[in-house]
């Protein structure tokens, strides 16, 4: 997935996991505490989207994460290679 | 000063609400079947009384149900229904609102799943911690309404919802409160759960082909509970701010008694039952001769319903046999924490009513088990006091007293 790709995937996703958010309010420099999410519905979302991205988080690293952006780079520089089908 | 029940909600295997609830435990329905939340095929114990139909998007966020754990979510919903059921408590400042829940295993449901995920190197959940603790809840219950005067929980395995009921009339009696939401709530149908209990050999493993006829409190060759789940909740006020606000009134929280057995972990003791029901009389302020029914613990183990049966016959004397006994747990299984609040809400009702819910599957009475149980079909008697009991593993014996106002 490129950059732009991944960002579209990341915003649908949390527009699905956060209620009453439109996904068009949602850009990759969309704070955390903007969209409504604490410190503990941040750490859920970052479980729920492992599962959706199929990656796993450095837990210290996802510590300092506080934009959509950093999702997205995250997933960017870790999504796993393209596996023969 | 009287301390007096306003509202009830309960979530059971045979009816979600109270109407639907009585309903079914008059007419003798049981809620036990085949498991369905696990594949439990290959188990001794292949049943349960689940709520089935019990879906939390029906009135939780997606944010609340990823938060809490399944008998959180229970409670959430027993405590609604009281809530309306007692027309809302906006009359009350909010720091005079308690609430008062019992769980045996809290929130197990989580822990178990977890634990899988650990065991397989899966990632931990975030709430495991927030949604296992045993006081979530109660938590959840003072978060979702702005309840924020006492809060506590009683986790006495069985005997938690009477622990917690008998803890929010104390509440109320030392002024620390002037309404308490009150009850139990368990939701521990879980594979590891229940293989805990197997072997201890606490659970019926000969009905697995016959759900609806495992749970036979006081029967003759009965070998065991069967795994329930649930929540019941009480609406608890002092009587004078209950008249005030205009409320209905289903009956008085007369007394509670608990007494430990300080014998043994897990087998009953009848010294320590009959302490516990003596103590709820006399803290009424009442003598043993003015009880009427009695709402068995009586969860279908051989030994246990012959204890209480002999705990019974040792306190009331002859009289004994002219108490109205029933068993709920012959049709909604054994709901650990919250088996005492859904009897608790039996027993008002049949206060309430007039009518006693029969015990179902009694076709033949243990010998030892010589009392009337009402088997099988429900029964008009207008009784004017009822003791609801509850013992629990550890020794825990717990027992409460309603009575109707007149």
């Amino acid at each position: 997935m490129d950059t732009a790709e991944i960002e579209a995937k990341v915003i649908q996703f949390i527009a699905t996991k956060v209620e009453n958010l439109d996904a068009s309010t949602i850009n990759r420099s969309s704070k955390f505490e903007e969209l409504g999410l604490d410190s503990m519905d941040t750490i859920q979302l970052l479980f729920d989207a492992e599962d959706a991205f199929g990656i796993n988080f450095d837990s210290e690293e996802a510590k300092g994460f506080s934009t959509v952006g950093d999702i997205v780079s995250y997933i960017e520089t870790h999504q796993p290679s393209a596996a023969p089908q | 000063m009287r301390v007096v029940v306003t509202g009830m909600g309960v979530v059971s295997p045979i009816g979600i609400g109270v109407d639907q609830f009585w309903s079914a435990a008059v007419n003798g329905v049981s809620g036990i079947k085949r498991i369905t939340s696990f594949d439990a095929s290959s188990r001794r114990s292949q049943i349960a009384g689940e709520v089935a139909d019990f879906d939390p998007s029906t009135f939780l966020s997606q944010k609340y149900i990823e938060q809490t754990d399944r008998f959180t979510q229970l409670a959430l919903l027993a405590a609604r229904l009281a809530l309306e059921d007692a027309g809302g408590l906006d009359a009350y400042e909010s720091r005079r609102i308690g609430v008062s829940i019992g769980s045996g295993m809290g929130g197990f449901s989580t822990f178990e799943s977890s634990a899988l995920r650990k065991f397989r190197s899966q990632p931990v959940p975030p709430f495991t911690v927030p949604r296992t603790m045993a006081n979530s809840a109660a938590a959840w219950i003072a978060i979702r309404h702005g309840f924020k005067g006492m809060n506590l929980t009683s986790s006495t395995a069985c005997s938690s919802g009477a622990n917690a009921i008998g803890a929010a009339l104390d509440l109320l009696r030392a002024g620390r409160a002037d309404v308490v939401v009150a009850g139990g709530a368990e939701a521990c149908v879980l594979p590891l759960t229940i293989n805990g209990f197997e072997i201890l050999h606490a659970l019926t493993t000969t009905s697995n082909d016959n759900p609806t006829g495992a749970s036979r409190p006081f029967a003759k060759g009965r070998d065991g509970f069967v795994m329930g789940e649930g929540a019941g909740i009480l609406i608890l006020e002092k009587e004078e701010q209950a008249r005030h606000r205009g409320a209905k009134i289903y009956a008085e929280l007369a007394g509670y008694g608990q007494a430990c057995d300080a014998t043994h972990i897990v087998m009953p003791d009848m010294e320590g039952q009959i302490a516990a029901m003596q103590e709820a009389i006399r803290d009424a302020g009442m003598e043993p001769d003015s009880i009427e029914h009695i709402n068995a613990h009586a969860t279908s183990t051989p030994l246990g319903d012959t204890v209480e049966t002999r705990a019974i016959k040792n306190l009331f004397g002859a009289r004994a046999a002219d108490i109205a006994i029933s068993a709920t747990k012959s049709m909604v299984g054994h709901s650990i924490g919250a088996s005492a609040a859904i009897g608790s809400i039996a027993t008002i009702m049949a206060l309430h009513t007039g009518t006693i819910h029969p015990t179902i599957n009694l076709d033949e009475a243990d010998p030892e088990c010589d009392l009337d149980y009402t088997p099988n079909v429900a029964q008009k008697r207008s009784v004017r006091t009822g003791l609801c009991n509850a013992f629990g593993f550890g020794g825990n014996n717990a027992s409460i007293l309603f009575t109707t106002l007149a």
